[in-house]
């Protein structure tokens, strides 16, 4: 145990993910012996992220504004959305510019287990989103597990009534792996979603 | 430490760590199994698909402390065209939450895997009976030794009248021996019932939609009130 003000930092610290007691430690002592002015930049940019942060009221996804900033892009394709589990998905998608339609955030993926059902996500806000905003092509990029793959179906079942084309990223192959690697469920699944050249 | 090897149907799986996953399994032999794959949720990931649940793989282990690790694992049945049918998706979450909750760590039970994975294989090779989940949970039920009587009263044992199910004495009660709590079913509920029992999960029985329905509310309710928990995956109205 050490006094009690560096105790609790240490205590915080270890609760973040990635950070052992170990860590958790050594960032205590480091930020002691920072300058003053170093350590406040960091409790400022902590606070001020927690306290400026919201919601897209479009999307969901964070932003610091009413829209986010892809939402509010007068570049981007209105008509096509890629539905995605979580907001950090979405820059993960970005980096690929392969994409240049708009997002959802659905704030996971249906796991009846977990008692995660499809009206704890913002499907019906999808919904409502695509009879209000001329939307023709709904992308379900959700996670290649069964909780994701479900939550898939679901979305197609509740749009495909609305007369949107409802697609599924592809699960495939690593690019730059080798085939002897794969496992045969994704092997499968490439077979199953082969292309013709 | 030992390593050993196994098989078992993946029943669940939760994140541990930065890039790990704890994966519940149901062996034949082990009874559920509580094992960590390390990094499997990273893209890269070798085990990758393989340790998804409702998955029937062989797996190798290397024992730990507290938790063993998977070092190896290769599908036997992946189960596929049920993860593309939001159906049977749903039908199976079912009897995976159900086998989930009856069955502890090593308490084997080589009857209640191979429901398993007969109710999974079926499930794989058709579209879902409308009686097929009702015929896992009652199966599931008897193997478990609280299977409900459909052909006689709990109460006295005549076998005729009977048109109340009550959940406390063990299934069908006669009109004089109803007690309260006791559910009052439609005519031929509980015949159906007993034929659904009876048959086998290939091979079930016929009928309306609204008996169906009914059917499964009240097998749900019995199985509810003797795990002492809602099942979740399951949304039937309640009878
Ligand atoms: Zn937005
Ligand atoms: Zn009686």
């Amino acid at each position: 145990m050490f006094e009690p003000p560096i105790q609790r930092l240490i205590d915080e610290l270890a609760r973040l993910p990635g950070v052992g007691r170990k860590s958790a430690q050594r960032i205590a002592f480091h930020l002691l012996n920072a300058e003053q002015a170093d350590a406040q930049r960091l409790a400022d940019a902590i606070s001020e992220m927690r306290s400026s942060v919201r919601l897209c009221n479009r999307c969901y996804n964070v932003t610091a504004d009413q829209e986010c900033s892809i939402c509010s892009d007068l570049r981007r394709d209105t008509t096509v959305v890629c539905v995605v589990e979580r907001a950090q998905d979405i820059p993960v998608l970005e980096r690929t510019q392969s994409f240049r339609g708009r997002y959802h955030v659905l704030g996971g993926a249906v796991n009846p287990i977990a008692g995660i059902h499809e009206e704890n996500l913002r499907i019906k806000e999808l919904v409502d989103r695509v009879e209000l905003e001329g939307i023709k092509e709904v992308i379900a990029a959700t996670n290649p597990t069964l909780e994701g793959d479900t939550t898939a179906m679901m979305i197609s079942r509740r749009l495909k009534p609305l007369g949107v084309t409802v697609t599924r990223l592809a699960s495939g192959l690593p690019v730059g792996g080798d085939l002897d690697y794969a496992d045969e469920v994704t092997l499968g699944r490439a077979l199953t979603g082969r292309q013709e050249l | 430490m030992a390593i050993r090897s196994d098989q078992g149907i993946v029943l669940r799986g939760y994140p541990f760590g930065e890039s790990h996953r704890v994966v519940v399994l149901l062996s034949p032999n082990h009874g559920k199994l509580r094992t960590v794959a390390k990094g499997v949720r990273k893209t890269k990931s070798r085990f990758g698909g393989r340790l998804e649940p409702m998955t029937h793989v062989d797996i190798v282990l290397y024992e730990g402390k507290e938790l063993d690790t998977v070092t190896q694992v290769s599908v036997i049945n992946g189960f596929p065209n049920i993860r593309n049918d939001l159906d049977r998706v749903l039908a199976a979450g079912t009897m995976i939450e159900v086998v989930d909750a009856v069955i502890q760590e090593d308490d084997p039970s080589l009857r209640m895997f191979l429901l398993l994975q007969r109710g999974l294989s079926v499930l794989d090779d058709a579209q879902p009976h409308p009686a097929l989940v009702t015929a896992f949970l009652l199966k599931a039920a008897d193997i478990v030794g609280v299977a409900p009587a459909f052909d006689t009263c709990s109460g006295c044992g005549r076998t005729d009248n009977l048109r109340r199910f009550n959940f406390a004495a063990g299934g069908s009660v006669c009109e004089e021996c109803r007690s309260p709590g006791s559910y009052s079913l439609r005519a031929g509920v509980v015949e159906y019932l007993a034929s659904v029992a009876a048959a086998d999960i290939t091979d079930l029985p016929n009928t309306d939609e609204s008996m169906s329905k009914e059917a499964l509310g009240i097998t749900k309710r019995f199985m509810e009130y003797h795990l002492e928990r809602q099942l979740k995956t399951l949304a039937v109205p309640n009878v």
